[in-house]
């Protein structure tokens, strides 16, 4: 029998239209790739709001964690509106407040500080997956005979 | 000719593939260096979340979208949003033609970053066919 590895969804905004955008797409890359690459999967945006199945059913039956790079929040409307509520958001203009006086210019390529800030964000998204594995460990014993 | 003849570009900027940075590298490319005051950037998201005005500017302009994966959601989107796309870009063919593959999502490498350069100038030479025809 396979036995399945409880796993939270990374959903970002692509955001083109600003740096930050850039900024929540980079940080999500880092805990997939580097942060927490057992325990996450990235939701395609785009493949998510075209309406493939399998991307909306994962964000059904799993936690997930929406990235936005602003106040649009255009990741967390759309998990909301195809999959429900996600478990938690993190949102970088608002993180971006921490850090006065630091401003972000690329909207491709990263500079070192860009880079930085990327990674202190992807540290934010880190804590919201283990607060999320936590919590459906929580549940998961409360079900049990 | 309309909106001063502009064209709009869409990429699909998958996060689960490469070639979906690719996409939006290429037209980040196009917009910025090659033809700024031709194109005007859609940002898929907003589109569908109804959070921006883009729902207007892809009914008034030529579209051309730039898809990552044989899923296509770019072009989907657009056509599911009412825009008329006048021309299409797939990655991955681009990335066959050219033999050229990017090292990952975050990370283009040399590879990747002439990718997006060939397909960024696919771009812009659709874009002055289109708006010539305006």
């Amino acid at each position: 029998m396979a036995i399945f590895k409880e796993k939270v969804g990374v959903v970002s905004c692509s955001g083109e239209e600003i740096p930050e955008g850039t900024i929540s797409r980079i940080a999500t890359r880092l805990v997939l790739e580097k942060l927490r690459p057992d325990e996450t999967v990235t939701i395609c945006l785009p493949l998510f709001l075209a309406g493939e199945e399998g991307e909306r059913a994962f964000a059904k039956q799993f936690n997930t964690i929406t990235v936005d790079g602003c106040g649009k929040r255009c990741a967390e409307i759309g998990t909301m509106k195809y999959s429900g509520k996600p478990f938690a958001t993190v949102v970088v203009t608002e993180i971006l407040k921490k850090y006065p006086g630091f401003t972000l210019k690329s909207k491709n390529e990263l500079n070192a500080e860009e880079w930085k800030f990327a990674e202190k964000v992807a540290e934010e998204i880190a804590k919201k997956v283990d607060e999320a594995l936590g919590r459906q460990k929580i549940q998961a014993r409360r079900e049990e005979p | 000719m309309t909106e001063g003849g502009k064209v709009a570009v869409v990429a699909c900027a998958g996060m689960d593939k490469p070639l979906g940075s690719v996409a939006r590298a290429s037209v980040f490319k196009a917009v910025e260096e090659l033809r700024p005051k031709k194109v005007e950037m859609i940002c898929l998201p907003p589109l569908l979340a109804g959070v921006s005005s883009y729902s207007e500017l892809i009914r008034a302009l030529p579209v051309i979208t730039v898809d990552g994966c044989a899923e296509r959601c770019a072009t989907k989107l657009i056509v599911k949003s009412g825009g008329k796309i006048r021309g299409r870009i797939l990655v991955p063919d681009s990335a066959k033609k050219h033999n050229l593959v990017p090292e990952s999502a975050s990370h283009l490498g040399p590879n990747g970053e002439k990718l997006a350069q060939i397909i960024a100038e696919e771009i812009a030479s659709a874009v002055d066919q289109l708006t010539q025809r305006m």
